[in-house]
């Protein structure tokens, strides 16, 4: 008689678990198979230099790659009785003396949260459109595809999204950022990296740096507002055809317009410079400050 | 009691940023969730160190000559290599400079305190009725306190967790500490010099609350 799938799963998980790990070279195989909600909720917390996470149209999770043979790994689930799993969690556990070199590749619905956090890893995500909360020193963050919330925090390691996720925030250190798509609410904030936005709509967008130079050329929402502070990093708006007001302060630092033949007027205290510009309509909101990096406007 | 509120739920609290369901919300909690309720009135003291900026302040000679010294003490210590953006630590980053550049840290930022307060009050007295910029310096001066206290209190947690982080990670840590110190240090000395500007007001505003945010998420990547 055959088992039902979800029992087959646990069955699968259970014996994961209790059997010995595959020697391959110093290697442990990972294996994990499992019913899991739509939108089950996958915490992923530990030792794994590298993640590939993949959004899919089944109700099951699988989890598979290889971690060094002295890593534990301790998955966690909810729902009992072979139900799906609501809720799945993974501690991986390295060896203080081991080097961390996990590879994991990990299948979830396509609507599942997943929250990852490592030390230094690569984290590949694709086709995820529920909640993606990352969290990394270095490495990278990439991101493809249209989750819902995508929130990622990084030291060094680069942060690449592309696609059109609703609400998204990224935080790094020294890490670049590079979105390509659209987001309703986007908020960036990095000391020293590099922000490039580029491509499609966006219609709420805060970004913030300390040195690290801005570059923003999207479109901006009818009615939306873009709000970019740099301290000593050098802002770049590149408007397109947009139709929007401008405003835009420096402090110390110089404004360039290569959009109109209005010219900055002189700071405060004559130092800096301040520019204030209609374009079209001004259906948009663009506000500008940099206390002494450059601000460039070019269409 | 539920889940605390984020961090990130708390910083749109303040901006105003939230939903009215979800601003309503947020303010039931912290009304009955002390933790919260203290995260965000540090938040929010913060945030006001610039926007409460008293409209006219003209320090006298000498304050000007010791923040400049204060600010130029600080940028010595701190100051990173540009060329070098390397992992590796670098030569100027060793635990023993590292100790001594927060406490350089902290005595610059209490001396700047100390300054701007010990020369305010002999104006106050020797004004008799408290003039409207003394209720304003006041506000100053609570903000910048609150200010230090979380970047101290953080400042501690992280110590605690110390070893919970690598090498490597606390050089980067140091390192975007330093760049942001900077650049505080630079906003409040061209803050004092024209503290009624809006646009320099938000920056400096933006660079603290890149302070508290790195040093809290470093702090919760250490105690996790």
């Amino acid at each position: 008689m055959m088992m039902p799938f979800s029992f087959r799963l646990a069955v699968s998980l259970t014996a994961f678990i209790v059997a010995a790990p595959l020697a391959a070279g110093a290697q442990q195989k990972v294996d994990i198979r499992r019913a899991v909600t739509r939108d089950v909720y996958v915490r992923l917390n530990g030792a794994f230099s590298s993640l590939r996470v993949t959004g899919w149209q089944k109700d099951s999770l699988v989890m598979t790659g290889n971690l060094p043979r002295e890593s534990r790994l301790d998955p966690a689930m909810s729902g009992a009785g072979g139900a799906p799993a609501a809720g799945v969690k993974f501690y991986i556990e390295g060896s203080s003396s081991a080097s961390v070199s996990g590879s994991l590749e990990l299948f979830v619905p396509a609507g599942a949260t997943v929250w990852a956090k490592s030390g230094s890893a690569t984290i590949d995500v694709t086709g995820i459109t529920g909640g993606l909360d990352l969290n990394i020193v270095g490495g990278e963050v990439t991101v493809t595809g249209n989750p819902r919330e995508l929130n990622v925090e990084s030291m060094d390691g680069n942060v690449t999204v592309s696609g059109a996720p609703t609400w998204m925030r990224a935080k790094t250190a020294s890490g670049d950022v590079t979105i390509r798509g659209s987001c309703t609410d986007l908020g960036i904030t990095t000391v020293s990296g590099t922000v490039t936005v580029r491509d499609g709509s966006f219609e709420r967008t805060r970004i913030e740096s300390v040195t690290g130079n801005v570059t923003f050329g999207a479109g901006i929402a009818r009615a939306g507002s873009l709000l970019i502070d740099s301290h000593s990093g050098t802002i770049e708006l590149q408007v397109g055809k947009a139709s929007l007001d401008v405003d835009a302060t420096t402090i110390t630092g110089r404004i360039t317009n290569s959009v109109t033949t209005r010219r900055p007027t002189p700071g405060r205290e004559g130092r800096g410079e301040e520019l204030t510009l209609s374009l079209g309509t001004g259906e948009a909101r663009a506000t500008l400050r940099s206390f002494k990096g450059n601000i460039r406007l070019t269409r | 009691m539920t889940d605390h509120l984020t961090w990130e739920t708390l910083n749109d609290l303040v901006d105003g940023v939230l939903s009215p369901s979800a601003t309503d919300a947020a303010e039931s909690h912290a009304r009955e969730c002390a933790e919260c309720a203290s995260a965000l009135a540090g938040l929010r003291a913060t945030l006001s160190v610039a926007r409460d900026l008293p409209a006219t302040l003209t320090p006298p000679d000498d304050l000007w000559r010791d923040v400049r010294a204060t600010i130029e003490a600080r940028k010595v210590a701190h100051l990173p290599s540009g060329a070098d953006r390397s992992p590796s630590r670098g030569w100027w980053v060793t635990p023993q400079r590292l100790a001594a550049a927060a406490v350089v840290l902290v005595a610059a930022t209490a001396s700047l305190t100390g300054i701007v307060i010990n020369a305010r009050a002999p104006a106050v007295a020797a004004g008799g009725a408290p003039a409207a910029s003394s209720t304003v310096s006041v506000s100053w001066q609570a903000s910048e306190r609150a200010f230090q206290a979380s970047v101290l209190e953080l400042r501690e947690q992280l110590e605690a967790l110390h070893d919970h982080l690598s090498p490597g990670t606390l050089v980067k840590v140091e390192r975007a500490l330093a760049t942001i110190d900077l650049a505080i240090a630079e906003g409040r000395e061209a803050l004092l010099r024209d503290p009624s500007n809006a646009a320099l007001s938000e920056l400096v505003a933006s660079n603290y609350r890149q302070k508290i945010e790195l040093l809290r998420r470093v702090t919760q990547l250490a105690s996790s």
